[in-house]
């Protein structure tokens, strides 16, 4: 699994957010959201998202 | 027990009287089923008998509500996909290739439709110490509290279900409070080949258990398929305590072991309650909105202007309310503006419990817009 940063309306890197890139879904910062979940699991592995284009 | 039972000639009514207890019980076969005690009418284990509806804490359990595919060939890998069925998840790991299918196969007379079922299409004889396939459904912590898990009055729990597989032996089911990690199994055998058989199993109510009450992952239901051996090399865990890894499955047959096999499974049912009661059917349309706390999918076309960077901003408001901040996941849109247009993929956009919005860009200028397509929203466990 990986995932990339996006950008917000106005052109700045979403705080929000980050996308899936096996299915393009937008995964929201919440810790209530199994998705956002096995995100930080990813994370705690060392890894780092690609940037937004 | 009762000590009198009186026919009433005057009103041609029969009358059962309790005894210094006040207490009336009702058995079949020796078994208790109900009782009239000074509370009011109430079921084996002590549980007022009032309006069933809500009874049955497993959503989508006959199988009706298959909102993602009716079928999914291949499954050879997953950590808790969704593929067919909404509500159930399965998990598979090193135990071969398998087809999932909302099926039609179901016991006859029962009421039921459609059934899960699982079709192996590549085996796997000999398992690696870490393969499993299960499905297991997870039930939202607001739901559970009916148990009363974590207090003296700790309710019994009984999950009954229908099962066919050309398979027989034994199968083990597992419970799991999420809060706590404490886990209980129980086994259950298929006798007869390719013949659905109803189980029943009742698990004793947990006084040591912790479900909070939240939109969180409070319990879930764990149906074993296959287990190697790191799941299945201790004693079957019988009675509530902290999940250990080799006691999960004993006992647990290899389902991957031929292409012929095959499970199907329906009339899932979790109550409080010491016995099964007859499955609850839901309208279509009510098991469809519980699905959709958790899962639900559209699509959308808006007809407006674009916002003064060009985007064409698109939002809904979903049928059914989230569990949580869902992850959204747009097909690709089609967008028009003033003889122009094209396709793209939609950026999601203050998205939240209650909708979904997002926009795509469509070139600078308020004009005339054009921008619709699909759009998921999953907030599953």
């Amino acid at each position: 699994m990986k995932y990339k940063l996006t950008k917000n309306i106005d052109g700045t890197i979403s705080t929000t957010q980050v996308i899936r890139i096996s299915d393009g879904a937008f995964i929201p910062f919440d810790e209530e959201n199994a998705d956002y979940q096995k995100y930080l699991e990813w994370i705690a592995e060392g890894n780092t998202p690609e940037e937004a284009e | 027990m009762a000590s009198t039972i009186n026919a009433l000639t005057g009103s041609g009514g029969v009358a059962i009287l309790g005894d210094t207890s006040g207490e009336i019980e009702l058995q079949s076969a020796g078994v208790t089923k109900a009782k009239v005690t000074s509370s009011g009418l109430q079921n084996a284990s002590g549980v007022a008998i009032t309006a069933q509806s809500g009874k049955n804490l497993i959503i989508n359990g006959n199988m009706q509500i298959a909102q993602r595919a009716q079928s999914v060939t291949g499954i050879t890998s997953s950590s808790g996909t969704y593929s067919t069925m909404d509500r159930f998840q399965d998990i598979v790991r090193t135990v071969g290739t398998w087809t999932q299918t909302q099926d039609t196969d179901v016991p006859t007379g029962q009421g039921f439709a459609t059934s899960l079922k699982m079709d192996c299409t590549t085996a796997n004889g000999s398992l690696s110490a870490d393969s499993w396939l299960r499905w297991q459904t997870q039930l939202e912590g607001f739901n559970c509290q009916p148990f009363k898990f974590g207090t003296a009055n700790a309710e019994s729990i009984t999950l009954s279900f229908w099962v066919k597989s050309n398979k027989t032996g034994t199968y083990c089911i597992e419970l799991y409070q999420t809060d706590s990690g404490r886990a209980i199994s129980k086994s259950y055998t298929i006798d007869s080949a390719n013949t659905y058989e109803k189980k029943e199993l009742t698990f004793v109510g947990d006084t040591a258990g912790n479900i909070s009450n939240d939109n969180g992952s409070g319990f879930i239901v764990t149906y074993w398929f296959a287990a190697g051996a790191n799941y299945q090399s201790g004693t079957l865990q019988t009675s509530w305590g902290a999940i250990t890894t080799a006691n999960r499955a004993v006992g647990q047959v290899n389902l991957a072991d031929s292409t012929s096999n095959y499970i199907n499974i329906t009339g899932i049912q979790l109550e409080a309650n010491t016995t099964a009661t007859p499955f609850e059917n839901l309208q279509y349309g009510q098991q469809l909105a519980l699905c959709q706390r958790y899962y639900e999918y559209g699509t959308r076309n808006f007809y407006g202007s674009t916002d003064s960077a060009g985007n064409i901003v698109s939002e809904e408001t979903y049928k059914v309310v989230k569990r949580a901040t869902p992850t959204m996941v747009y097909g690709t849109w089609s967008w028009a503006r003033s003889g122009t247009g094209g396709t793209g993929s939609p950026i999601n956009y203050q998205t939240n419990i209650n909708k979904w919005s997002c926009y795509i860009g469509a070139g600078l200028g308020y004009v005339a817009s054009f921008s619709g397509g699909s759009w998921t929203a999953s907030s599953e466990l």
